[in-house]
């Protein structure tokens, strides 16, 4: 559900970029999917074909590059994948005090057309 | 056929709707009107809410209620009946608001006159939070059934909301709802979190929520 609203979202943006830039088709669209921007992956790739049905891009292809979601923590410096240890440090234990440094990005990298 | 082409596009899929509320709060900014976005799952009292704050707040400002839902008119119903002027936004089965549906709204309702707009978005935790109505504050309601936990499994609603209010406090006593564990969960996402315990239903609690709001609404119709 939430995929799907943020599909269309991007689906109109796109149809701007494609008036601007004066293109009649899109083969494919490449997005750079950050893990911890709250956007899972799968979800996104489920939802897509269902959110293109029947309409101009029906038949462009979805690339998604995953961006992995490191923190460091505020509290001993550890820099880790805030996604893969459910956002606690596995050095100190702390779940309170990190700075994101990557993976909250949710993009449009770049649109292949004609 | 044309040449097959490549088109850097880096920029945020949110980012043309972040543009839109940016120019919506200017917008409201010169109509010194106040927007206020409200959150939260269905069931956890928001009309209910809004009734009770229309009611403290009625003879100090002019309010307009927006309510946005998937279908049906129920909830613009009720608040019209308070006599407060309503318009009912129907996102034709999407989950949210988005700030180009939220501006129609605004037309629609006509600001000119109000000091205070509120936008009641559709029941969900997930998908408004994502997305920029060009509200001035977003606010969450929390209810008691609901459960402690909310702030670990729906973090980004409590980090993009200023205020919380915890609604239906008068059944505490019925569930296993710890309240400092809600508190220190949600400052944990979000520590400038402004943190409302309140029962919509008795009226305790609410104009600590209402005082903060008007606080709010001044500071912005009129700044200094």
């Amino acid at each position: 559900m939430h995929e799907v609203g943020i599909i269309s979202s991007m689906l109109k943006k796109i149809e701007r970029i494609m008036e601007q830039e004066e293109l009649t088709h899109v083969e494919k669209i490449v997005i750079e999917v950050g893990e911890l921007s709250g956007v899972v992956p799968h979800y996104m790739e489920e939802c897509y074909p269902a959110a293109v049905y029947k309409t101009r891009f029906a038949e462009t292809k979805l690339e998604m590059i995953t961006i992995p979601g490191i923190l460091r923590c505020d509290e001993c410096g550890m820099e880790f994948n805030g996604y893969q240890h459910d956002l606690c440090c596995p050095a100190c234990g702390n779940r309170q005090k990190h700075t994101p440094l990557t993976g909250r990005e949710l993009l449009i990298k770049e649109i292949v057309g004609y | 056929m044309d040449p097959i082409r490549i088109i850097e596009v880096k920029e945020s899929v949110f980012a043309d709707n972040d543009r839109q509320a940016e120019a919506l709060r200017g917008q409201l900014r010169g109509e010194r009107t106040f927007l206020m976005n409200l959150m939260s799952s269905p069931g956890s009292g928001k009309t209910t809410t809004l009734l009770r704050t229309i009611e403290q707040l009625r003879d100090e400002l002019r309010i307009g209620v927006m309510e946005a839902d998937i279908d049906s008119a129920v909830d613009a119903e009720t608040i019209g009946a308070t006599g407060i002027r309503s318009v009912q936004l129907h996102t034709g089965g999407m989950c949210h608001l988005d700030a180009e549906m939220t501006r129609q709204g605004l037309a629609a309702i006509g600001t000119e006159d109000l000091d205070l707009v509120i936008l009641e978005n559709v029941g969900n935790l997930v998908c408004p939070a994502e997305f920029d109505t060009g509200a001035v504050k977003n606010v969450m309601i929390l209810s008691v059934p609901e459960g402690h936990d909310k702030p670990l499994k729906y973090p980004l609603i409590f980090t993009v909301c200023d205020a919380l209010i915890i609604n239906k406090i008068d059944v505490l006593p019925y569930f296993d709802f710890d309240m400092e564990k809600v508190v220190e969960y949600a400052r944990m996402r979000n520590p400038k979190l402004e943190i409302f315990p309140i029962s919509a239903k008795t009226g305790e609690g609410v104009s600590a929520w209402t005082d903060w709001l008007k606080q709010q609404v001044k500071a912005w119709n009129d700044p200094a």
